[in-house]
């Protein structure tokens, strides 16, 4: 088996999709106020092998795992919320690495809008079987 | 009723022998059936067998052969498709229990590519669920099981095409449509001894097909050799007005014949010297004779070096947070609970976390990643390297904690949407397949076919097949 490195992501980085970054903008202050307070410290509940955040990194991390819990508490098990605290801690490197990468201004994201052309128009796929999500109509 | 020898042919051979009419599509698919009802269980190799749309097809196929009607190369040919493609009317689970009764009314444009060459669809693929789109952990996440190599029953197939590997490498069916996010026909293509290829995004049409992260999302054949690749390719690329991620009609479309190659450009390859960390002894010997032979096979053979940075967190991102998109139901819903793996039933509340702003910047990465590959183009046709620094594993490892290692080529490979083709290489000391990996330019498929046909055309690994009784 190839050797395992710690400071590596992967592809299975990809299946593993731990990731996350963004305290949970949409929560409501009442969701924060009721989301459940963490055991201890995110420093003294990860694994010995975890790897080091900088403070502002934990801070993160932190707030982030908060706002999950916060969302969907209920329905996790003390393991699940476990799980989730380290997920989140081991992405926080990526997202260091990603976010200090030097772009400028000007570099444009590889994402594009094709503009939907009327001799283009197709209706919708027929009939999908599972009930699309309710999408919130303000923004 | 045709012999053994059969379920290895190449699509190459059968459709000689279907258009000359010496062998019978109906005889050839009842053939497969057969073996398929046999052996795919002990494989967990299909999600469903579809002998009804089987026959049916087979025997419209013989029909209109009879007849004088021959429609080309997968005239007449059984394959599976990946039980994330929309056929109508049958399940179709994307491996996973919230979607087990799943039924579509309509068929998915690579479906409908395919019969409107004649193909026959014998089954569906088993497959990780979802693609692999909420995380897994284990070879088990799938609403299917686990799926067995054919090689070494103890050993995975990879994912998540997992039953499309297991399929061509078992000889259930003459090949099999799998997709790629990230790693899903190159790994189990590797691990399975099969051709795979990973098309330019936006060559194949993904109307019908479960969407994982629409930026990355691709669609591409497994079977016996890179010729067959090409045939069954270019019946399933082209232009799609119901998927506004394919590329234009003249850049879309592929076309294929032989004689082709007697026109193709002396391709100067790549030898990537930093693809992989280390290769496991046992893949490392059958690759370094692989570049020795490739040596031989091309006149321009040099050493060349990805470019360094952070591709794969961008590419990480990317998936999680369009997955987040794509799964967004499941996820609110808390029927994510439903999935088989543990960590399939709780990363997706984590992947719903990420910002805009991380996202786009992974997207401006992506930006740059792509010129820099451009750039090393000017230099390389096509890049080469292993398929997977390691074969098969155990059935019972965990993915998350003791298969993890850098993979920057798939990371650039698949944010680019770069052409890519795995091909069989060699055996382990275990008996268990070794693949080559070759990359090329966007657009630029027929440099991976090239590469991997010429190889092929030197070596006999793409004819080796595990024994099976």
């Amino acid at each position: 088996m190839g050797k395992k490195n710690e400071s590596a992501i992967s592809r299975r980085e990809f299946a593993r999709r731990a990731a996350f970054v963004s305290v949970a903008a949409s929560l409501t202050p009442g969701q924060l106020l009721n989301a459940e307070p963490l055991a201890s410290p995110l420093e003294a509940q990860q694994p010995p092998n975890a790897p080091k955040l900088s403070p502002e990194g934990q801070v993160e991390v932190e707030s982030r795992a908060q706002a999950i819990l916060a969302r969907y508490g209920s329905r996790l098990s003390d393991a699940q919320k476990a799980d989730i605290r380290r997920l989140a801690t081991e992405a926080q490197p990526p997202l260091d690495r990603l976010r200090a990468y030097t772009t400028d201004n000007g570099d444009g994201p590889a994402l594009y809008l094709k503009p939907l052309l009327e001799r283009e128009k197709k209706p919708s796929p027929k009939a999908a079987p599972s009930k699309p999500a309710t999408t919130p109509k303000s923004s | 009723m045709p012999g053994e020898e059969i379920f290895y042919l190449p699509v190459t051979e059968l459709a000689k022998r279907i258009e000359s009419k010496t062998l019978s599509p109906v005889e050839l698919t009842q053939t497969y059936l057969d073996r398929s009802q046999k052996l795919g269980p002990r494989f967990n190799a299909f999600a469903r067998l579809t002998p009804e749309i089987a026959l049916a097809q087979a025997k419209a196929a013989e029909k209109e052969i009879r007849r004088g009607h021959y429609r080309g190369p997968l005239h007449g040919i059984p394959y599976a498709a990946k039980d994330l493609l929309a056929v109508k009317g049958i399940p179709t689970t994307w491996g996973a229990k919230p979607y087990a009764n799943q039924v579509f009314d309509y068929d998915a444009t690579v479906i409908e590519h395919l019969n409107s060459v004649g193909a026959v669809m014998i089954g569906k693929a088993s497959m990780i669920e979802l693609a692999g789109g909420m995380g897994y952990r284990f070879a088990s996440a799938s609403l299917q099981g686990e799926t067995r190599n054919p090689w070494d029953t103890t050993c995975w197939t990879c994912g998540s095409s997992s039953g499309s590997g297991a399929i061509v490498a078992a000889g259930l069916a003459a090949f099999a449509i799998g997709t790629e996010t990230w790693g899903s026909i190159m790994c189990p293509s590797a691990f399975c001894g099969v051709s795979g290829l990973r098309p330019t995004y936006g060559r194949v049409s993904r109307y019908g097909a479960m969407a994982l992260a629409p930026s990355m999302d691709k669609i591409g054949p497994m079977a016996r050799s890179a010729e067959d690749c090409a045939r069954i390719f270019a019946a399933i690329a082209g232009h799609d007005p119901k998927d506004r991620g394919t590329l234009p009609i003249d850049r879309a479309a592929f076309t294929y014949s032989p004689s082709m190659e007697l026109q193709a450009r002396p391709l100067k390859i790549g030898w990537l010297t930093n693809a992989w960390k280390s290769l496991e002894p046992g893949v490392a010997k059958p690759v370094a004779a692989a570049l020795k032979a490739i040596k031989k096979q091309f006149s321009s053979v040099k050493d060349a070096k990805l470019p360094m940075g952070p591709w794969e967190d961008a590419g990480n991102i990317i998936v999680a947070v369009e997955s987040a998109a794509s799964f967004r139901s499941l996820i609110r819903s808390g029927r994510v609970s439903e999935l088989t793996d543990p960590l399939g039933q709780i990363a997706g509340y984590v992947s719903e976390e990420y910002s805009a702003a991380d996202y786009l910047q992974a997207l401006k990465v992506r930006e740059i990643i792509q010129k820099k590959m451009d750039a090393l183009f000017e230099t390389f046709d096509v890049l080469a390297t292993a398929a997977q620094p390691v074969a098969a594993t155990p059935l019972t490892l965990n993915l998350e904690t003791d298969l993890a290692f850098p993979d920057p080529l798939g990371g650039i490979g698949n944010i680019c949407g770069l052409p890519a083709m795995s091909v069989p290489c060699g055996l382990t000391e275990k008996n268990l397949p070794v693949g080559l990996q070759f990359v090329a330019r966007a657009g630029d498929d027929f440099a991976v076919i090239q590469a991997a046909r010429t190889f092929q055309q030197h070596t006999e690994w793409h004819k080796r097949h595990p024994k099976i009784h």
